[in-house]
């Protein structure tokens, strides 16, 4: 080895590197860094919305305040309906444990199969699904305890309905979502659904909110409904319908109070019915609200109407003579009869003894024109002035079109038709002075004012001659109720079916007034189909007017106007339909 | 001049933490009230529950239901009622 290395003269020192080099690299790292404070800069100072946002995220929450839905209460504020908060179970199927056994006990508390909740648990791309919808507090409890994973709770409005089936047509019922579906739920439904108000906080990381941020919009709760109904009344109303359906093996049946004051609906009851909170496997037999959503043919009860306009116009006097022999009467080609044959019978006994040929005599002394009026003027024909969803208006034609065979048929109540509401509604022109109060379902504070349809003379008369029809020798002898004087009309009709009248159906209607001599209530009750042998109006529909007019002034505080000796019920003169 | 200095930066780093003790201190009282808040609505909601429940046990259809079967009673009439005048003097 002859060559020796100079450590002092490496080659490797001696750099051959130009100087401009290390400049660009120092250089290069400047700029870098230039960057690297410019960006921040630009996110810290310029565009930190974007992380701003992303900041607030995660500790900035946004709370719904949910408003509550208004009650409905009844003229005495008694609570009909209102929302409370219940829990509603809910999942993020992802997150829930598929223990066998847990699910089992899970499946039990919701009162489902097994295979209906891993049903329910099967998407798992879903981050929510509802397992069970308004749940009872006792079960949420229970299914807390479990303290299975991803089973949430969160809290839901629910609907209560404590009178049940007795007010349940007049009331209505919410949806799930607590929106009115039906009845004055539905009709009032922007009234009682509040608005819902929001607020933003801050929470910490154990969820408790620490602080408010920005403004918070209060929720504005749905306002209270105070209807005009009488819960108690509405329930005997209820009750005795209910006992009279059964009784007479019928299709269906309804009663109508109304406050003869007021124009207010104490009572609106029909029978079937449903109990709102649970309506699982509900029938439309069950959902309608007879009373106002089915018109029919109202038979006799339309007599008092053309007696009146004939003793308004003074063509009559309650004593004038109307031959009804013999019992039929031809006009055109067709013959109508009275299913007893009278004599001669003053006007009071044409509306005593129901008899449809001593009313189509009268009525065909009258123009037509003037009995459409009538009908018209105490509302036939006419929707309700109620605001119910599907009210319905009843059929009375043209007064142009009539022929004399349909105005005599007409004047006792077939070929117009009407609804139970409809009824009741213009019977309360004979408990008033001859005017028609409107009709309301809210509580009337206020004094109203009635349209003038008849004198009061002939509106007194009348009264006098329905107060016969539930004496001796009326048709309604059942109206009568223990210490109070009552009037009212019978109606037996036979019921349509198709273009034709059904041989052995029938309806049995009954619309009256009592005290009679100052009445306070109109009621008017209607037997769809009675099957068990009665059919008569004042058979089956009578005996619920009376129990119905007893408990409903006993409530109202009325006193008896009659000597309380126990009635004799007098034999019951079959009437005419 | 140097020890005015660092006699204000202490008095800066003291009210510094000061004011993260309060402010952490504020958001417990609000968290508190929170609370207290979330405790009233609960009362109030309970409120109308239980008044919805007594209601419900109030109703006509049960109590005349335990009427009939439990007390035996049985609907008043006029003929078993005694009706008495309310007058002013009656009143008094």
């Amino acid at each position: 080895m002859s060559r020796s290395i100079t450590y002092n003269s490496s080659p490797l020192l001696a750099s051959p590197t130009p100087v401009w080099r290390s400049k660009f690299i120092v250089a290069f790292m400047a700029l870098a860094f230039a960057a690297l404070i410019g960006r921040a800069v630009y996110i810290q100072v310029i565009a930190n919305a974007f992380f701003l946002m992303k900041g607030e995220v995660r500790f900035m929450r946004t709370l719904a305040l949910p408003a509550n839905r208004g009650r409905i209460l009844d003229r005495n504020g008694v609570v009909l309906a209102s929302s409370i908060p219940v829990p509603s179970i809910w999942a993020v199927p992802d997150e829930v444990n598929r223990n066998p056994l847990m699910l089992k006990k899970l499946a039990r508390l919701l009162d489902m199969p097994v295979a209906e909740l891993n049903k329910k648990l099967e998407n798992e791309d879903k981050s929510f699904v509802w397992l069970k919808r308004q749940v009872d507090e006792s079960v949420a409890k229970q299914i807390d305890a479990l303290k299975m994973k991803g089973i949430h709770q969160r809290k839901e409005y629910k609907r209560q309905y404590p009178d049940g089936e007795a007010s349940a047509h007049v009331v209505g019922f919410t949806s799930v979502e607590d929106k009115g579906q039906e009845g004055m739920e539905l009709a009032f439904n922007k009234d009682l659904g509040g608005r819902d108000g929001s607020r933003r906080v801050i929470k910490d990381r154990m969820g408790q909110v620490v602080e408010d941020v920005g403004e918070q919009i209060a929720p504005i709760d749905g306002q209270d409904l105070q209807l005009s109904i009488d819960s108690k009344v509405q329930f005997f109303a209820f009750q005795t319908i209910k006992e009279a359906v059964l009784q007479h093996k019928a299709k269906a049946g309804s009663v109508v109070v109304l406050d003869v004051q007021t124009g207010e609906v104490l009572a609106l009851a029909n029978y079937p019915s449903f109990k709102p909170d649970r309506r699982k496997n509900l029938s439309g037999e069950q959902l309608r609200n007879r009373a106002l959503t089915d018109s029919f043919e109202p038979g006799s009860t339309m007599k008092p109407f053309v007696i009146a306009l004939a003793l308004n116009s003074g063509r009559v006097t309650p004593q004038t003579p109307i031959q009804t022999a013999p019992g039929r009467l031809t006009i055109g080609s067709a013959t109508i009869s009275d299913s007893h044959a009278h004599g001669v019978l003053s006007v009071t006994e044409v509306i005593q003894k129901s008899s449809n040929i001593g009313t189509a005599k009268i009525a065909l002394q009258m123009p037509a024109r003037e009995m459409w009026e009538m009908y018209s003027n105490v509302g036939f024909g006419q929707k309700p002035q109620v605001p119910f969803p599907g009210a319905v208006s009843g059929r009375l034609r043209p007064y142009k079109s009539w022929r004399p065979i349909e105005q005599a048929t007409m004047s006792y109540g077939y070929g117009v038709s009407v609804s139970l509401m409809q009824l009741a509604h213009a019977y309360t022109i004979f408990g008033r002075d001859g005017d028609l109060v409107p009709l309301s379902m809210l509580k009337v504070t206020q004094p109203v004012q009635g349209r003038p349809v008849l004198q009061s003379k002939s509106a007194h008369d009348v009264r006098r001659m329905l107060h016969l029809v539930t004496g001796p020798g009326g048709t309604a002898p059942k109206a009568q109720t223990m210490g109070y004087s009552v009037g009212g009309k019978t109606g037996t009709a036979h019921k349509q079916e198709g273009r034709g009248y059904a041989g052995k159906k029938y309806r049995g209607v009954f619309a009256g007034l009592a005290p009679i001599d100052a009445p306070r209530i109109a009621v008017a009750v209607m037997i769809d189909e009675p099957s068990n042998g009665q059919y008569y109006g004042g058979d089956v529909a009578a005996p619920v007017f009376s129990q119905t007019v007893q408990q409903t002034l006993r409530v109202l505080g009325v006193a008896p106007d009659m000597s309380v000796v126990p009635q004799v019920v007098t034999d019951a003169v079959e009437e005419s339909f | 001049m140097m020890r005015l200095n660092l006699f204000l930066l202490l008095l800066v780093v003291v009210s510094a933490l000061y004011l993260v003790n309060v402010q952490y201190e504020s958001r417990q009282l609000y968290a508190e009230l929170d609370r207290a808040r979330a405790q009233a609505h609960k009362l109030e909601v309970d409120t109308e529950r239980l008044q919805l429940e007594k209601r419900a046990q109030a109703t006509s259809a049960r109590i005349e239901m335990l009427a009939r079967t439990r007390l035996q009673m049985r609907p008043v009439n006029p003929a078993i009622t005694v009706y008495v005048a309310h007058t002013a003097s009656a009143s008094q």
